[in-house]
């Protein structure tokens, strides 16, 4: 069975991208057979995350189209055995994204035995995203840490309980878990940011994990890498912890107390600290 | 497939929203429709508009175009025509780029009941058809919590917040409003101007609170003394007029 996820926000530059490379990646190295989607058309931010950008030959919209067979279109990534990635087009037609072409790729998918189709959703809430989510099973709200994004998610989480598939025919509905990504212990305790639990408490869906604010994601990302392959930085264990609750069975909270959140506590350096260093 | 013209016209028919209007000061619609649309401008999703002109109360001297559209604009409707033009104000439409819609306009659905001032004849209402009057009062009850940008109408009867509600959703009954978990958002209790309508909460956070057409906002904030606290909000009378009254709510 495979299980569709989206990673959606409803506000830009959250980190979806970011993210879906990493979880996908995630995934991938913990042996799961794994598809990233690049719903962004238009912009193609995915392949560069990914460093495949030269690779790419056709993409989702010439699939849906016809033009290229599924199989032409995955990539297959140069990290991970069983990860391949779905580029976005070009095109500015937005509209090339058609429900019955999406589901037919989704659906096509699911018969290659991917067990987790990662779907990076564009911003805003229009028809990129609503695309994005419409065949979920479950969806990561990536939210930075500030009233404008969490607003925005709340409005995600909204249109996914309207319009996804499972919505609309009446089943189980999508399972939703809240990411917080570009999270800044020092800012959080100087005031200038909402904590990870205010915005809990905001949008009032389960935790998954906490990303810090970090350089290395910049530093990846030039060099084409997930940030998850970052050995030793606080990026990548934050995403590898993520991977790990998402593919936990059992309840959250369980999931929480076996691998609690990391770097969420801001310690003003001491004396000692500031001589010596260390976390 | 050669292309041997460059540019085609084809027919086609579109489905618009027809916008009624009683009255044409922008203030007055903008009250309406206010009151009607609250916290959700983005309620009709960049609707092509027909304005009909034909039901007006009286026939302006003036009307003020500039500010009718950017008011139906503001609210997400795009106005592309208008129709039944009493001849005196043909002269100000011609001036609009507004297209006018020959003799009879469209055939428009009325309006299910007479509403004041501009009266959007919409298809479909999301969430709640309301019943047809004469219907007993009936309570809306809402498993699931109220997101920003999602708003519900319990037209003559009560709402039920099972989940709370998050700001920028907004809750409108004709009732009272109960809520279990964070009241957040646009809550208006007393609809139909039933000013014995009550708002109740387990947690207080609402960005405006309105009881019969009486409101109070929360631009900087709930007080402290009744944020996040279980809380109760009616309405009295007294010699010097109306006041909502916001009180915490004992639970024991
Ligand atoms: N944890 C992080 N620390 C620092 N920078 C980050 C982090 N996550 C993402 N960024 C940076 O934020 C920017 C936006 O990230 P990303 O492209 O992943 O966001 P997005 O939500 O996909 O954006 P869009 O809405 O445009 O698709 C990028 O420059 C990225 O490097
Ligand atoms: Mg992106």
């Amino acid at each position: 069975m495979s299980k569709v996820v989206v990673i959606t926000s409803g506000k830009g530059g959250v980190g979806k991208t970011t993210t879906s490379a990493a979880i996908a990646s995630g995934l991938a190295l913990r042996g799961h057979k794994t598809a990233v989607i690049d719903f962004d058309v238009g912009l193609r931010n995915l392949d560069l995350i990914m460093g495949c950008e030269r690779r790419v030959v056709y993409d989702f919209v010439n699939v849906i189209q016809g033009d290229a067979r599924l199989s032409q279109a995955l990539i297959k990534d140069k990290q991970c055995e069983n990860l391949y990635i779905l580029p976005a087009s070009q095109t500015r037609d937005k509209d090339a994204l058609t429900e019955e072409g999406v589901e037919e790729v989704i659906d096509q998918l699911r018969q290659m035995d991917f067990e987790f189709i990662v779907c990076d959703s564009p911003a805003g809430i229009e028809h990129g995203a609503v695309m994005a989510l419409t065949f979920a099973d479950e969806a990561i709200i990536t939210t930075n840490p500030e009233v404008s994004s969490v607003r925005d998610s709340d409005r995600i989480i909204g249109i996914l309980q309207s319009k996804s598939r499972r919505a609309q025919n009446g089943e189980e509905p999508v399972v939703e878990h809240l990411l917080i990504t570009r999270y800044s212990p020092r800012r959080v305790a100087e005031g200038e940011m909402l904590s990870y639990k205010d915005v809990q408490e905001l949008l009032r869906i389960p935790l998954i994990g906490v990303i810090p604010e970090s350089e290395a994601v910049l530093q990846a990302s030039n060099q084409g890498m997930p940030a998850i392959h970052l050995k030793g930085s606080d990026v990548a264990e934050a995403y590898s912890d993520v991977v790990a609750r998402f593919l936990e069975e059992g309840s959250r909270e369980e999931a929480l107390a076996k691998r609690p959140l990391r770097f969420v506590d801001y310690a003003k350096p001491g004396l000692i600290q500031r001589i010596f260093g260390g976390k | 497939m050669p292309q041997t013209r460059d540019l085609e016209f084809r027919n086609a028919a579109m489905d618009v929203t027809v916008a009624v209007l009683h009255h044409t000061e922008p203030p007055r619609l903008a009250d309406a429709m206010h009151k009607m649309m609250g916290g959700m401008p983005d309620f009709f999703d960049g609707d092509a508009t027909v304005l009909d002109l034909g039901e007006l109360a009286t026939i302006p001297e003036h009307i003020d175009w500039t500010g009718i559209l950017s008011l139906f604009r503001r609210f997400c409707l795009r106005p592309v025509a208008v129709q039944n033009v009493p001849p005196a104000l043909l002269e100000g439409v011609r001036q609009t780029n507004l297209a006018i819609l020959p003799e009879g306009g469209l055939r428009n659905h009325p309006a299910p009941a007479p509403e004041p001032a501009a009266a959007p004849v919409q298809q479909q209402l999301p969430l709640t058809p309301p019943p047809s009057s004469g219907q007993p009062a009936t309570t809306m009850i809402i498993d699931r919590p109220l997101r920003t940008g999602q708003q519900v109408y319990a037209k003559y009867g009560d709402i039920v917040l099972l989940c709370g509600s998050s700001s920028g959703a907004e809750i409108i009954a004709d009732g009272c409003v109960h809520c279990y978990g964070p009241l957040r958002g646009r809550v208006l209790a007393g609809g139909a101007g039933n000013t014995n309508a009550r708002i109740f909460t387990t947690n207080f956070g609402p960005e405006i609170v309105s009881i019969g057409g009486i409101y109070k906002t929360f631009e900087h904030g709930v007080p402290d003394s009744i944020a996040g606290k279980p809380v109760h909000v009616r309405l009295v009378t007294n010699e010097s007029g109306q006041k909502l009254v916001i009180e915490p709510l004992r639970l024991n």
